[in-house]
């Protein structure tokens, strides 16, 4: 299994994303269709649901009951989407010979420690050479921020240190865990969360379950990446970040892994961020100098150094078993 | 060191307007402050001594036994951190910027935190540092509230240092009352309600022992002659108190209203500025600018501090310069 791992990462720092026939890309499609077909209200009722739901004075009873049934939807909607994939991703790692290299094959799939880098490293390139237009541009591609209010070097940063978390470090956690099949309903579940977990009017109730099964899934993940971030940057500090930080942002496993990261780095990150017009109050996160072009790179790094030491430590921890084993 | 609002002549060199000709909103102190009457020759030829009643009055007007005169706040902003050993301190954020500097500096861990993360972070701190009401935000929370976070600090040996150089307009938000108590640290200005800034007078309040500690660390004759003077005749002066705080709260609510009807309806504020949050403060700026108007432009978050214009005709000159400026 350490050694799928290694080959997964080096097959990952090889070819990067792939550029056709992204197997997220079918995916997504399918999500699309299947979300314009179950996200809206009762068949039966529609016309005179849409009508109370839409009217301010509908009692409140009538829309709970109508967000209680997309709830549901959006749940069924994400069962469908991912007990095929992850029931065909475990048959196919069981098979014999084709096992172990489908092991290679689904954790490549699912880790995106490559494209990390190659979406960030245009935004401190840009900044680099004193572009900031450039590097707003993109920015805008890695954080769904309106892009004339985007501070580039701490967006990026905080993009980095969150898919560390959601790219990186939670699908080798759940690769260890689960072999494949987790590894690819992590990413999937990953996926679906970042298409429908939102708290707008479309999604607040149908992507409610995308968003409970990625805060579920992301939990023990995030906070290992949190760890991780802290022993290999400045420890103290990036812990009590954690501590004081993390509980007032309201995502409960990127607070911990940005504050974290952003401590181990001895950055500031969050503060207010405009989304759709509106500027959001967000806490403050991490401590020291407000982040600066070059920390996109310390970033990267951190998240490299990262993987490095969680290929060590299963290499480590299969070479025990396997000495106990034939002891 | 730190940018500060207030830097007339810089701004006149930039924009090519005379020193007189403008009107300076960017410090947040009250324009028509106490009245200072012509002083005696021998406050300025002979050294001040601590008995000509200026404690006395800071007693009355604080209702404080314990407290120490020092040259401003500024002083004590600087002196504090290097009464305890290296610690971490929490400190709100945006905030006047000068404390965690300092503390810094003294080799504290500072960790910025949001308003409503400080419950959650409180048990991570040795001592908390509070603007109240905060500068540039305005944001004041409920004195009972500051108390029960002093009573969870204190029980462990940690401060609660309260900036409280905004607050004389509403002496109901102040803890200045309650001082002394272990662990409570109050610090007033005259610069700000008092409009005395250049006299340099501020006071801590606290345990004596800590104010022994801090007097030794500031040396003697910390305060000019003249500037205990003048303090002393102003604090003793509660008819101009009476009458100011109340002028200040109308005049508040005025720019407060001026501000909205024009579109940038304040994010927050207290009796002596208001606080707008805008993407586009640094153009506001600007354009105020151009027209002989300073507002102080903070960049993180993008926003403007605008005090209060001292008489009708600059009311009527500010109320102008919105118009042409904004839609």
């Amino acid at each position: 299994m350490a050694l799928t791992l290694l080959a997964a990462v080096l097959l990952d720092g090889l070819l990067g994303e792939p550029r056709r026939l992204h197997p997220l890309a079918g995916f997504g499609r399918m999500a699309d269709g299947l979300e314009a077909r179950l996200n809206k209200p009762g068949k039966t009722r529609r016309n005179e649901l849409a009508r109370d739901v839409a009217d301010s004075r509908a009692s409140p009873r009538l829309q709970e009951s109508a967000g209680a049934r997309s709830r549901l939807r959006g749940a069924l909607a994400v069962s469908l989407l991912l007990v095929p994939p992850t029931t065909l991703a475990w048959w196919l790692s069981t098979l014999p010979v084709a096992g172990p290299l489908w092991g290679v094959l689904a954790l490549y799939f699912a880790l995106g420690h490559r494209s990390l880098h190659d979406h960030a490293r245009p935004v401190a390139e840009a900044l680099g050479r004193g572009d900031l237009a450039a590097a707003r541009d993109h920015a805008a591609m890695l954080v769904s921020r309106d892009r004339e209010a985007i501070e580039p070097a701490a967006a990026t940063c905080e993009s980095v240190l969150e898919n560390g978390s959601d790219g990186v470090f939670g699908a080798l956690f759940w690769f260890l865990v689960a072999g494949p099949a987790g590894a690819v309903l992590f990413r999937l579940a990953n996926t679906l969360d970042a298409m429908w977990g939102y708290k707008t009017a479309r999604f607040l109730h149908f992507g409610w379950a995308a968003a409970r099964l990625d805060d579920l899934l992301g939990y023990l993940p995030a906070r290992l990446t949190a760890l991780t971030y802290a022993v290999l940057g400045h420890t103290r500090q990036a812990l009590a970040c954690w501590r004081a930080q993390a509980p007032a942002w309201k995502s409960p496993n990127a607070g911990p892994v940005m504050a974290t990261g952003a401590g181990a780095l001895g950055i500031r990150l969050g503060g207010p961020a405009r989304y759709h017009g509106a500027w959001q109050d967000r806490p403050p996160l991490g401590t020291g100098r407000p982040a600066e072009g070059t920390d996109i790179g310390r970033a990267l790094d951190l998240v490299s150094r990262g993987v490095i030491l969680w290929l060590a430590l299963a290499l480590l921890g299969a070479a025990i078993i396997e000495g106990v084993l034939h002891a | 060191m730190l940018e500060h609002g207030g830097r007339l002549r810089e701004a006149s060199m930039t924009y090519g307007i005379p020193l007189a000709d403008w009107l300076d909103l960017s410090t947040g102190l009250n324009p028509r402050g106490w009245p200072v009457p012509p002083l005696p020759a021998e406050d300025w030829q002979r050294l001040p001594e601590e008995n000509d009643g200026l404690e006395e009055a800071a007693r009355d007007y604080y209702g404080c036994a314990s407290l120490l005169p020092v040259a401003g706040s500024q002083a004590a902003i600087q002196a504090l951190p290097a009464l305890r050993p290296a610690c971490r301190v929490g400190i709100l954020s945006p905030g006047y910027a000068e404390h965690a500097l300092a503390w810094h500096r003294a080799g504290h861990g500072v960790i910025p935190l949001a308003p409503e993360g400080i419950d959650s972070a409180l048990a991570e701190l040795d001592v908390l540092l509070l603007i109240h009401p905060n500068n540039p935000t305005g944001h004041a929370f409920e004195p009972a509230r500051l108390l029960a976070w002093h009573a969870r600090l204190a029980a462990r040996g940690g401060w609660l240092v309260v900036d409280e150089a905004y607050v004389d307009a509403t002496p109901k938000l102040s803890l200045a009352a309650s001082c002394p108590m272990p662990g409570l640290v109050v610090l007033r200005s005259l610069g700000k309600f008092f409009g005395l800034a250049g006299a340099r007078v501020g006071f801590v309040l606290a345990e004596p022992a800590l104010l022994e500690a801090l007097r030794e660390r500031l040396g003697p004759w910390a305060i000019a002659h003249p500037s205990r003077h003048v303090a002393r005749l102003a604090l003793q002066d509660a008819d101009w108190q009476a009458a100011t705080r109340e002028r200040l709260m109308r005049e508040a609510a005025r720019l407060a209203g001026l501000l909205a009807a024009r579109g940038l309806a304040p994010r927050g504020g207290c009796a002596l500025f208001q606080w707008l949050r805008a993407p586009e403060a640094a153009r506001i700026h600007e354009a105020l600018a151009r027209r002989g108007i300073l507002a102080r432009l903070f960049a993180e978050p993008a926003s403007l501090r605008l005090g209060l214009p001292p008489d009708e005709a600059d009311w009527i000159r500010l109320e102008q310069a919105l118009k042409e400026i904004t839609p």
